[in-house]
């Protein structure tokens, strides 16, 4: 019986050892944590392009997509003869200068999937910090174009970027300087990037003209500071891509002027 | 005074995360937690098709089903206290040295987790009523009142299991509206039960465990036939090892099905959360999970295949199984095939580019469902041939029904072909459809074929009966193998579910922050599994040495015929 015993031993002990030296001898990649980056007044874009550089090719994640030709758009080397992303991320966008346009395809991406792409990018804001996410941009802009990320672009906090996009956006007070008047801020806030307001915008998220038909101020205010929570009927592929970092950009009289505004879209 | 905050936040952290002596934090949790959960997928598995196997005994009146139910049973009793303490230790450890994502989930679901301790308590006391009420309640109606107390057991551990996998699901895939900001005791706790991935993780696991129950039982059995002093015994046991085998085999077949149904949300969820799993740094994980179903679809045949020579009229097939053998051995290397790794610059310019010239074009997903789907039929063809073995039909459309089958087959296998290399000619979005169409066609290929074999074999003639226990002893290593190996499986799928959160505790709510927050590469985790595998097996032995001893101090010797000698005073 012994020897028995000492079999089914040697088996299982060979069938977990194969098994254990098969994993070990494959690839070893280790999933990294994102550090924290303390960007003083003074920094260099060396010092951006180098931490972008590492954010880009390790705990960014960046390359499981960018670079394999299939599932993202190439960013350090040719896209269909446009250049690497320094040299084309500038007439992406009408209006839209390069670093804006990276810094807003970061934190909003699928407000900006490239044609002939999935929209599988995440929100960056929401796993890495302001100055993470401007290394990144500043890496970016390097690759075939100019370097325009300054340290007064960066954000003292390290909190996660829910910040809002440079261009358009407001150094402080809410958004659009603190401007009341709703389509200033409409505009300030990037709504029409996606919405339709008074016959302004896109058509990526719902029409909001008649809006005040349909919702009430409450249901409105609610959609505007968690945006999933009600998904409106025939949109629910692009739930996920409306920011929902409303509720800490926005003053109070922001909020509400906006809510009465779109109540009154009738 | 920033030396003196980032002091400060150190001393945060070390408060936070203390560390375990030794082997560490991580390692501790990790063994607690994976060996908890093997025991409870044991313990959720075998009563499952317990309760299955005394109906089966019920409906044929044959004996032996009630026999094999009870010794089920019997190994449940000591293994649903294994459960309890693993239980324990986990929560322990949690509740120590994890306090940062413990305190969180008991602010969400502190309501849940008093009536799962309420449940595990029903179940006990269940268990306990229907072992030990067995011989009690074993004939008439009354019966029929055990049995229901089997189902009524299996209800209390599905409960059970569900409360388990809303927690885990939960710290995957939080609902959308939850940000870092939220306070956790505002969060409703339906709202966080039903997240997007807990309704196809039950599933899965629900099937799973099956899968793992069959197969201890059935290394359970094989150690109990290399043992067995008896003809009887041996054919008892043989029995009873491929009535295991069958049931992880048959679930295993399905177990893909729910293991897309998962893949899809999570990407539905959250794309990069998918991308982490499929093509990031874990994309080489499922080259060794192809590995390791190959090992197991190659192991299961193997062992019915040997099962034939047992089968009186088995030989008639026997010329068959080179050539499922082929189709296995080719499926599982084109499902083994890489793709869309991570490599680095040296790796890419060796291959010439981010996928291998030649091998690259079989990496891709429609390859790959082909081969699996192909492998499911080979399988499949394996049963119904071991089947229908020791049997010559006499219904006058035998030789129809026969063809039908075999068309049936070949028409299954070509729909399989035809999208699998029609996916190569399409958009993603579409190619990812066309595996509905080679499941569907594989699923209803198993269903007709099987309906159609059921209703030939009426009324047919046996060619001898199966000779139970004359199996050679290789036979019974290859119920091993395919135990170690369903138990490593579901390690490393446990370490892939938990280690597409990365540094989240919560994902994208809750950061992990401690020094452990980085995911440790598949070497490692490796290690770890096969440690927590040594050491759920080495209690699982002990368990069933327990198993046996019950049996022999229950153990009434027949009768004898011979007189006792009488002794004059």
């Amino acid at each position: 019986m012994w020897s028995t015993n000492l079999r089914i031993i040697g088996v299982v002990l060979g069938t977990l050892a194969l098994y254990t030296l098969i994993a070990n001898k494959i690839p070893q990649v280790q999933s990294e944590v994102p550090h924290a980056l303390t960007l003083g007044a003074n920094v260099t874009p060396e010092q951006l392009v180098s931490a972008g550089d590492q954010l880009f090719h390790g705990a960014g994640g960046c390359t499981a997509c960018h670079g394999l030709g299939t599932r993202a758009p190439n960013l350090l080397t040719d896209e269909k003869g446009a250049g690497p992303i320094g040299a084309r991320c500038g007439k992406r966008e009408a209006g839209k200068d390069c670093k804006a346009y990276l810094y807003e395809s970061l934190v909003s991406p699928k407000a900006y999937v490239v044609q002939g792409y999935e929209p599988i990018m995440p929100e960056m804001g929401r796993i890495l910090s302001p100055q993470q996410i401007w290394a990144l941009v500043a890496f970016l802009e390097s690759n075939g174009g100019t370097v325009d990320v300054t340290a007064s672009d960066i954000p003292a906090s390290n909190a996660p970027a829910a910040a809002p996009p440079p261009a358009g956006g407001s150094s402080g007070g809410g958004i659009a300087g603190g401007s009341t008047d709703p389509m200033t801020i409409i505009r300030g806030a990037g709504c029409t990037g996606c919405h339709t307001v008074k016959g302004e915008g896109g058509k990526i998220g719902p029409d909001l003209t008649h809006v005040g038909s349909r919702l009430s101020s409450a249901l409105i205010r609610e959609c505007i500071l968690k945006p999933d929570t009600r998904v409106a009927k025939g949109y629910e592929k692009f739930v996920g891509v409306m920011p929902k970092m409303f509720g800490n950009q926005l003053t109070g009289a922001q909020l509400e002027a906006l809510v009465q505004f779109l109540s009154s879209q009738k | 005074m920033a030396d003196g905050m980032l002091l400060q936040a150190v001393a945060d952290t070390a408060n936070t995360y203390p560390d375990f002596p030794l082997i560490g934090s991580r390692a501790a949790v990790w063994i607690a937690a994976e060996v908890h959960l093997m025991f409870a997928a044991f313990v959720l598995g075998v009563p499952m098709f317990a309760v299955v196997t005394e109906a089966i005994g019920i409906a044929t009146k044959d004996a032996r089903y009630d026999r094999l139910s009870k010794e089920f049973t019997r190994l449940l009793l000591v293994a649903y206290s294994a459960t309890a303490i693993w239980g324990a230790i986990l929560v322990f450890i949690l509740s120590t040295l994890w306090m940062k994502p413990w305190g969180y989930l008991t602010k969400v679901f502190a309501p849940s987790m008093w009536l799962y301790a309420a449940l595990f308590f029903f179940e006990s006391f269940t268990l306990y009523l229907y072992y030990y009420g067995w011989e009690r309640w074993k004939y008439g109606r009354s019966k029929i009142v055990h049995v229901g107390l089997g189902v009524l057991l299996n209800v209390w551990g599905t409960i059970v299991m569900l409360i388990a996998n809303s927690w885990l699901t939960y710290m995957m895939t939080p609902p959308r509206d939850i940000t870092p900001t939220t306070d956790p005791s505002s969060i409703k706790l339906w709202h966080a039960i039903a997240n997007a991935t807990w309704m196809p993780i039950n599933i899965h696991r629900l099937i799973a465990n099956v899968v793992f129950g069959g197969a201890i039982v059935g290394a359970y059995a094989s150690y109990r036939f290399l043992a067995a002093k008896t003809d009887e015994e041996r054919a008892h046991y043989d029995w009873m090892g491929y009535v295991g085998n069958f049931i992880a085999i048959s679930a295993l077949i399905v177990l893909p099905f729910a293991g897309y149904w998962l893949g899809r949300e999570i990407y539905q969820y959250d794309q990069s959360m998918g991308i982490t799993m499929m093509g990031g740094f874990m994309s080489w994980l499922w080259v060794i999970q192809a590995f390791l179903i190959a090992v197991l679809f190659l192991a299961g045949n193997y062992y019915l295949w040997i099962g034939m020579g047992r089968i009186p009229g088995a030989e008639r097939y026997q010329p068959y199984t080179k050539w499922l053998l082929v189709v296995l051995v080719l499926g599982a290397l084109v499902w083994g095939t890489p793709h869309t790794m991570i490599a680095d610059s040296r790796e890419l310019a060796a291959m010439g580019g981010s996928h291998h010239p030649l091998l690259g074009a079989l990496g891709v997903m429609s390859a790959k469902n082909t081969a699996v789907n192909l492998m499911i039929l080979a399988t499949f063809l394996s049963f119904l041939l071991y089947r229908r073995a020791n049997i010559r039909q006499v219904v006058p459309w035998a030789q129809t029904g026969t063809r039908i089958q075999a068309a049936m087959f070949v028409i299954a296998a070509g729909i399989v072909l035809f999208f699998g290399i029609r996916g190569y000619f399409v958009e993603a979005i579409v190619r990812i459809g066309y595996s509905v169409y080679q499941v569907g066609a594989v699923l209803a290929c198993i269903v007709f074929v099987t309906v159609i074999d059921v209703l030939m074999a009426r009324g047919a003639q046996s060619l001898g009966a199966i000779q139970w226990g004359k199996m050679p002893p290789r036979s019974q290593y290859a119920l091993f193998i395919l135990a170690v190996t369903f138990t490593w499986l579901m390690g490393l799928m446990g370490f892939a579910r938990s280690g597409i959160r990365q540094h989240w505790h919560v994902w994208q709510v809750l950061q992990d922050t401690s020094k452990y927050a980085a995911t440790p590469a598949l070497g490692y985790a490796a290690k770890m599994i096969s440690l927590c595998v040594l050491i759920f097996l080495s209690l699982v032995a002990f368990v069933f040495w327990l198993g046996g001893l019950a049996e022999k101090s229950t153990f009434v010797p027949p009768i004898s015929t011979v007189e006792a000698p009488h002794v004059e005073h």
